[in-house]
């Protein structure tokens, strides 16, 4: 397991440009599918997820913008941008290679 | 429970950066996290496993702070403090050389009778010393960097900015009673020798001093604009 979760971890930064390109979406909303997707087995540490943010911030992938709730306080939406999606395909590719390869060399 | 949520948060937060976006970012998280402990109440857990089960997923937040500190703009770096340093050691130098050109026209002009008029000579070439220093006074006390403004605004970085910008307003106002002072000296010398009406000419001093007091009033009007 902790092999698992470290590998994870790794591609913290891909797995939210994944779930982004599918729509936009907040903080808690991002974990939440997240732990659909593993049938509750992975969740994102909110630290985690906030340092991913910020680098993906930081590196021009990602765009915030503030949500219209009408109900309750008003959520921070997180956005791909153009060059978010040409950063997911690289990382795709660079994981199907690396996929791969570890299935050669462990099988 | 909330509240209990919001008091780890500020916790946790209590060595971050006080910026605004440090300040949102906690803001986010605390908003994700009650969101979550509802949840976990709707699907049937205790308020005390929901709320450990909420602390528990938080992780480490003080990665989260490395970028979000500022550094201090402020201070001149090691540089620009020497070539400061330098500047003005220099500076002084000049003026005492200047000083010294000064009394020894004087001198040359006590043993030395020609058709020459050391005395005035003297005062040119004084004069003409002082400048160079008073030149590099005035940069070396302009020497503070411009501000330069990020985009996290907050109450410590504006009083960083006052404090920035009443050190500039000192060394404006420094830089020109050096500059009021020195014309004043140079004047005093060049009218007294022309006129020899040395009885009198010490107003000199007191219109410099006048001169000054209108510039600050000017000054700290032009600042209340």
């Amino acid at each position: 397991m902790s092999i698992t979760s470290d590998i994870l971890r790794g591609h913290t930064d891909a797995i939210i440009l994944a779930h982004l390109l599918e729509q936009d979406s907040y903080g808690y909303q991002i974990n939440k599918d997240i732990m659909k997707k593993t049938d509750n087995k992975y969740e994102l540490k909110e630290a985690t997820l906030y340092s991913a943010f910020k680098r993906l911030e930081q590196a021009g992938c990602i765009r915030t913008y503030w949500g219209d709730e009408t109900v309750g306080a008003r959520r921070r939406y997180y956005a791909v941008t153009e060059e978010g999606r040409k950063a997911y395909q690289i990382y795709k590719r660079e994981w199907e290679e690396a996929k791969a390869m570890i299935d050669q060399l462990i099988k | 429970m909330i509240e209990k949520i919001r008091k780890h948060f500020n916790e946790l937060f209590a060595d971050a950066p006080k910026t605004r976006k440090a300040m949102e970012m906690k803001e986010e998280m605390i908003q994700n996290s009650t969101e979550k402990y509802q949840d976990l109440l709707g699907e049937g857990y205790s308020e005390e496993d929901a709320y450990e089960n909420v602390i528990g997923s938080i992780g480490d937040v003080t990665e989260l702070f490395e970028d979000l500190e500022e550094k201090n703009l402020l201070n001149l770096s090691e540089k620009d403090r020497k070539k400061k340093a330098v500047l003005t050691s220099a500076a002084v130098g000049m003026y005492i050389f200047a000083g010294c050109v000064f009394f020894l026209c004087q001198m040359l002009d006590g043993v030395w009778r020609t058709r020459w008029d050391f005395s005035t000579l003297a005062l040119v070439l004084a004069a003409i010393c002082c400048i160079p220093p008073t030149c590099m006074l005035v940069y070396a006390s302009n020497m503070y960097p411009d501000y330069k403004k990020k985009e996290e605004e907050n109450m410590v970085e504006q009083y960083k900015e006052s404090k920035h910008t009443s050190n500039r307003e000192k060394a404006i106002k420094g830089s020109v009673s050096t500059i009021i002072w020195t014309l004043v000296i140079v004047l005093y010398f060049l009218i007294s020798f022309a006129s020899s009406a040395w009885y009198i000419t010490w107003v000199i001093f007191l219109i410099g001093g006048c001169v000054q007091a209108v510039f600050e009033l000017l000054y700290s009007l032009k600042r209340g604009d």
